[in-house]
């Protein structure tokens, strides 16, 4: 390591460079840590938004086929599962025209988005508390839903079949 | 062309290319060997492999946090400058065009980004003051013997005496993956405090504050 760098104000030879900046990053990762669930938040985010990406197919539980069936045509109730994971969506019509999509997952959602049109028109969910989250001032039309769920082993991504909004 | 983020320690993404290939085999530190991993998951990625971004976002965002936070931003919106950094990469790859510097092109994105942040937060609010984040109390041993949890709170209380735009620019770099400007200069036949002339000053002050509060940086670093 070249010294002439690690001289300080007065001229004497100082704690290397590395070593000192080494100590900083020391201090910065101490004392102001990523927040907790950061990088599975990330994942989660990055798998939703990567429409290239394969993510397991949730299926439509026939129960709830036959509910939406029956119910109105202001409120539509839909439920999506594998083994793993259920996600219930409540579709309603806003005072505008437009679609309200409130869904819940168990377990709870880290990311979602919903897509039309071969992915042309997208939405990002707001998340709640307890696995809630909602797209608000969707357009009528099929749609998909790809959300990332947390598991012990980390999040992992769905997306549902296509449904009329 | 400068980079509009107030410090200029990296060129821009598109020929942040030295480090990964071309360099001397031999360096082990530790962001070098993030540097070459990031970009054997990046091609991994890019050739198929889904699942190797999940490790890439699992590599780099510390890293990217703290890039982030060096701006002072609150911890929320630091966190959104995180994930547009990453939604970015998703978006614009094809536009990388050296995949082997994708670590490179990961901060530099996060420090636009955070710095287009900041400015538009202080023009919403001109009074916020620009020390968000929580000082610590220095705690100082008279004699000077300090533990090690003592010491990182006199680094982190010497940091925080520096000027915005230093400890900003400390910060940025200790966690960059850059490989060391000891290496370029030896590399080069370039002085290295013609490469890192700022950072020279940054630290020449630092160890000048922790001389003013009665410390040597050998007993800190």
């Amino acid at each position: 390591m070249n010294s002439d760098d690690t001289r300080d104000v007065d001229g004497d030879v100082g704690v290397d460079d590395e070593r000192l900046l080494a100590a900083l990053r020391g201090v910065w990762e101490q004392y102001d840590p990523p927040p907790a669930g950061l990088t599975d938040r990330m994942i989660a985010a990055v798998a939703v938004d990567d429409v290239s990406r394969d993510l397991a197919l949730l299926e439509l539980q026939t129960d709830a086929e036959r509910a939406a069936v029956r119910s109105d045509r202001e409120r539509l109730t839909l439920q999506f599962s594998d083994e793993t994971t259920s996600v219930l969506l409540h579709v309603s019509v806003t005072e505008s025209g437009l679609r309200r999509v409130d869904g819940w997952s168990d377990p709870a959602v880290l990311a979602a988005r919903l897509a039309q049109d071969e992915d042309e028109k997208e939405w990002t969910a707001e998340l709640g508390e307890q696995g809630r989250f909602a797209f608000a001032g969707v357009s009528p039309g099929l749609a998909r839903v790809r959300l990332s769920v947390q598991h012990p082993d980390g999040p992992r991504g769905f997306v549902t079949p296509q449904f009329q909004v | 062309m400068g980079m509009d983020d107030g410090i200029a320690v990296r060129p821009d993404p598109g020929d942040a290319g030295d480090g990964a290939d071309g360099a001397a085999p031999a360096e082990t530190s530790e962001g070098t060997a993030r540097f070459r991993r990031a970009a054997s998951l990046f091609v991994r990625w890019r050739d198929g492999d889904t699942l190797a971004m999940d490790d890439l976002v699992r590599l780099m965002t510390p890293v990217l946090w703290h890039v982030v936070r060096a701006y002072d931003l609150p911890r929320a919106l630091a966190e959104d400058v995180v994930q547009t950094t990453w939604l970015a990469l998703v978006r614009k790859h094809e536009t990388i065009k050296e995949p082997a510097a994708v670590s490179g092109w990961l901060t530099v994105t996060a420090r636009r980004e955070a710095w287009r942040t900041v400015k538009a937060a202080r023009r919403a609010d001109p009074t916020e003051d620009e020390h968000l984040e929580p000082r610590l109390p220095a705690q100082r041993s008279a004699e000077h013997e300090a533990d090690e949890a003592d010491t990182a709170r006199i680094l982190w209380d010497a940091v925080h005496q520096l000027s915005e735009r230093c400890r900003r620019l400390l910060r940025v770099i200790a966690f960059d993956d850059r490989p060391d400007y000891g290496r370029i200069a030896r590399d080069t036949g370039m002085p290295v405090g013609s490469i890192g002339p700022t950072r020279g000053r940054c630290l020449a002050k630092l160890r000048a504050v922790l001389h003013q509060m009665g410390f040597t940086p050998e007993e800190v670093a």
